[in-house]
Order: structure tokens, then sequence, then C-alpha cells
């Protein structure tokens, strides 16, 4: 394949549900290997709906997704999966078996993978995801949240897809833990090449994290662009009723002085700062 | 004026486990206090919710020790349910807390349950739904509405009662970010009315900053730091704690340790423009000075 070609292409994508409603309209869409893109928009703005239509839980009312040149119109479930995973934003609704190896091994035996094979990809998803062989005769249940997602994303990797979803990882998680999570999915971008996409709401965790950003609102594509860019463009985001970090509005109330309005972290704005200040203490 | 909650020496052991969830708790707080409750996940956050309202030790098994002392009696002293009328809650994880078949019935069940008259039940039911923006959602039965908006509603069911003192759970863990701002207002105008006594579990600082008189960090079953919001966020080394404070925070505590910032850490975004402004101002005239 191309190096160029883009991995998905979402083009003229249109999805109603059954009943009727209309959650997407009007998608259209290039992802790019190795990329890591952050999702954001209000609940109900369609970024679920899109992620599953990425990886063909749901075909297109219209228009098409072609991942690495399989439409998702016509292409076997298990083949698209095996492309793009999804981990859902609670990993108990996610976790079902009663115990990790079990949990993940799950979608390689559902593919008819030969048990050897299975093995193979069981240990080096849970070796990716820092998860000990300790582990894998526990109960997802007895462990803690950060580990039962671990397992989740685990048992996605299983797949080998090379895109993986991942919804909302940090919702109720601490500081750290949240941090933790998104170091190891920065290792998976990385590392093993994998492009990630997030679904998520913190937005100091996208300014962190994300090289890209697609802002949805009532089911269409708001915004696409490069994380600082997206967010300097504050009244399309309020359009979507979101607000860049803390920081960055902080950066861009102090835009006359010498502070850029895409400020994404702490130390980038102290780094300006320290330029201001030198402006001043050496002018004379 | 008498502490509307008063924990002394508490310690809390839950079975099968060998260190207690909470150990040798003081905290003593006062009526129309705001106060945010935070620390990284199993520090005992909400263990300590918990026990405010009784469900520990009530519905829960494990050790006691200390005593746990609301509007200044005992919280096992209570007959059954009526601490709850004057200590509301509202749980991180909503499902646990449903119990009726619709969302209007979920918010008037309780108001019945205070003995309410049905105009009052009315009235309350009608700023409640238009606070918390539940207008399309009453008739809905609880599995056919997502998590936040279950988190909204039980939000609503709490404020309905207007307890005398309300403890909150991360109860804005699953809304986004509209939802979750409106919330935030709500509860900075019940601030405002100091009618209540409020104590918040909120892993964003940012938000329960601007909200809270008094900021408590637990670690390990204990209370590492219990000071006023403004005083507590000045320790450089709140970091090392397992706190992440706001961004504006740190970038002036990255500041102070450059050397390049002298006064107090403002704590709120407003604040921080203004100190920012006034700091360049400073630096210019300075600099014109020496020019001079």
């Amino acid at each position: 394949m191309n190096i160029n070609e883009p991995f998905i292409k979402v083009i003229h994508l249109k999805y109603a549900y059954p009943d009727g409603t209309l959650a997407l309209s009007e998608i259209n869409l290039e992802i790019y290997d190795g990329e890591f893109i952050a999702l954001i928009g209000q609940n109900g703005s369609g970024k679920t709906t899109l992620s599953k239509c990425l990886n063909g839980l749901l075909k297109p009312t219209s228009g098409d997704v072609i991942v690495e040149g399989f439409n998702s119109k016509n292409t076997p479930i298990v083949q698209m999966v095996n492309r793009v995973g999804y981990v859902f934003q609670n990993p108990d609704h996610q976790l079902f078996n009663s115990n990790c190896w079990d949990e993940i091994a799950y979608g390689p035996r559902n593919i008819l993978l030969p048990e050897e094979e299975v093995k193979i990809r069981v240990e080096e998803a849970a070796a990716v995801v820092g998860l000990s062989p300790d582990y894998f005769e526990s109960h997802p249940f007895f462990l803690s949240k950060g580990l039962r997602q671990r397992v989740a994303i685990a048992s996605i990797l299983a797949l080998r897809p090379k895109v993986i979803i991942v919804d909302e990882p940090t919702t109720g998680q601490d500081s750290r833990q949240s941090y933790e999570i998104m170091d190891f999915l920065t290792r998976l971008n990385r590392e093993h090449g994998h492009t990630i996409i997030i679904i998520t709401h913190d937005m100091p965790i996208v300014a962190r994290y994300a090289r890209r950003v697609i802002a949805m609102a009532d089911g269409k594509i708001l915004a696409d662009g490069e994380t600082a860019e997206i967010f300097k463009q504050t009244s399309i985001l309020e359009q979507a009723s979101l607000e860049p970090p803390q920081i960055t509005r902080f950066a861009q109330r102090l835009g006359h002085h010498g502070f850029d309005p895409g400020t994404l972290t702490v130390e980038q704005a102290v780094d300006q700062f320290r330029q201001i200040r030198e402006r001043f203490v050496t002018r004379s | 004026m008498e502490p509307i909650i008063e924990i002394v020496n508490y310690t809390w052991k839950y079975p099968d486990t060998e260190k207690p969830a909470l150990d040798g708790i003081d905290l003593t707080i006062m009526p129309g206090e705001f106060v945010g409750v935070i620390g990284p996940n199993g520090a005992g956050k909400t263990t300590l919710a918990l026990s405010m309202n009784g469900l520990i030790p009530g519905q829960y098994h494990g050790i006691k020790l200390g005593e746990v002392k609301v509007l200044g009696k005992e919280v096992e002293e209570y007959a059954k349910g009526e601490l709850q009328r004057h200590v509301g809650m509202v749980f991180s994880d909503p499902e646990a807390q449903f119990t009726a078949m619709t969302v209007e019935d979920e918010l008037v069940f309780g108001l019945e349950n205070l003995g309410l008259t049905r105009s009052e039940i009315k009235e309350r039911l009608e700023w409640v739904v238009e606070l918390t923006n539940l207008e399309r959602l009453l008739n809905k039965p609880p599995y056919e509405i997502s998590g936040g908006q279950k988190q909204r509603v039980a939000l609503a069911a709490v404020l309905a009662m207007m307890p005398e003192v309300m403890v909150l759970d991360e109860p804005t863990s699953m809304l986004d970010p509209l939802s979750r701002k409106r919330i935030f207002e709500v509860l900075s105008q019940l601030r405002r009315t100091k009618k209540h006594t409020i104590i918040m579990i909120e892993h964003s600082l940012e938000n329960l900053i601007p909200l809270t008189d008094r900021m408590i960090l637990l670690s390990d079953g204990k209370i590492v730091s219990n000071e006023n919001t403004r005083i507590f966020f000045q320790d450089a080394a709140v970091q090392e704690k397992g706190v992440y404070p706001s961004e504006v925070i740190q970038y002036f505590h990255s500041l102070k340790k450059q050397g390049w910032y002298e006064d107090e850490i403002p704590i709120t975004l407003e604040e921080s423009v203004e100190r920012q402004e006034k700091l360049l101002a400073a630096l210019n005239s300075a600099s014109h000075q020496r020019g001079v």
C-alpha cells in the first residue's frame, strides 16, 4: 500500500439509526498511518457512532468507509475489526470472560486462529499493556479500573489492529492514572506503530497528547486540524460548547503581550514568558 | 456556631483488607462551608463520603473506631432514613442510586418522603428540572437514559430535597463539558446562598477551586492537608503529594521556582490574567527606568 494513501477514507458518510434519527451527515475524513487523533464534542454529537462506522460495527446509511482498501459495506466485520479496534468507555461493558487470559484470547479465537497462535497473541498483547502473567488467571472484575482498562485494550490488541480507538480513556481515573494511560497509548503510537484515536472531554489531555483534533457537533465535523490550530479557533469551538484548556485560554487572554494563542501546555507558556521577560530585561 | 459535621479520631476498616480505608481522621466542618476533597483513587475519599451520610456503618460491614457526628449526633443514633433527610448524597456511579421507574418518580419520591404538600413538590420539581435541564427526560425509565443523564437526575433528586448537607462524589464524571459547566454554575449559586454545607469530591481542580472555601487532601486513608483553598495551593509541594493543581497554578509555581515571580499564587484564570498583567507592567516600567 502506498505510504501516502490514507489508511482510512470516509466519503460523504451519512448514518441514520433504524428509528430514523440522523446521527452523522456529510462526514469526510482521511486518517493516515501513525496519527494520534482526539475526537471531541458534546455527548450526542456523533463521536461514538462515527467510531463504530470506522470499525464496521455500523454500516453507512449512505457514503463509504474504506479501510486499507476495504469498503465496510461489503467487507465481513472480522476483516474490519482486525484493522480498527474499539475499546469501550467503560471496560466493564466489554469484559465478560471469567479470567484475563480468556478475555484477551477471545478475539483471536473468534477469528479461528489455531491455539498456538492465540497463545502468541495473548502473551504479546499482555506484554504490551504491561499486564503481568500473574493476572492471567484472575477474574477481570477483581482488578482495579486501570488494570481492567489494560485488559480491555489487550483484548483489542490481540487482533493486531492498525488503528485503536479508545473511548474516554481517562474517565474515572485520577491525574496520575490518566497520565499513565495516555503515556501508554503514546508508546503504542510511537513504538508499536499504531494509529490512536481517543474520544474524550478532557481538553488538557487532548492538548498534551493529540497531534490532530477532530471537533464534532450535531453529527457533523466542525473542525479538523492540528491541535494548536483547532484550539485557536475559539469561536468555532464555542459553537460546540467546547473550551480549550485553561493554560490555552490564559495565553489567549494575554496574546497582546506575545503569548501564543496556540499554547498547549504549561511548559510552553513558561517558555514564552521567559522569552517575553528577556526582551524586557535586555531592552536597556 | 456548632460544627455541622465533627469527625474525631475516626478509623474504618473494611473486612478482608489489611489496612484501614480511613485511618485516624479528624475533621470539623461548619455550616455553610464548601469543602473540596481531593486525592488519588484509593485514598479513601468515597469511604469518607459514605461515612458522612451513615451508609457507613449502616450498609457496609467493617470495623469502626472513633466518632462521626452530624448535627451534633453520632450517625448510628439516627433512626433509619432520618439522617438521609439532612445529608443528601450523589454517587460517582449513578446506577447505584436509581430506585423508581421514571425520572419524574425518582425526583418526586424523595420529596413525598419529606412530607411536602403537592404544591411544594410541584414547585421544587419545576425548579430542579429547569436547573438540571431534565424536561425531556421526565417520562423515561432509568434504563433508557445515558450515564451522564443519570448523573444529572441523581443530582436533581438531591437538590430537590434541599438537605442541609450535600455530599457529592464526582458528580460530573460522566458529563460532557456543557452539562458539567451547568452543574458547576448551579453549585456556585448554591454556594452563594450559604444555606447548604457542601462536600465535594472532584478530580477537576480547575472547576473545584473557585467553589471551595477549603481543600482536604486524602492519601492512604489519612488527611495529609486541610487548608483554606488559597493557602493550600501556595505550597509548591502539593504536586509531590499526588495532586495536579490546575494549569495556571502550575504555571505560577514554575515562574516562582525560576525566581521570576514573588507574590501570592493566583488560583483562578481571572486572577492569573490579572497577576500576569501586573507582572509584565512591572517588568516594563523597570526596563524603562533602566533605559532612562
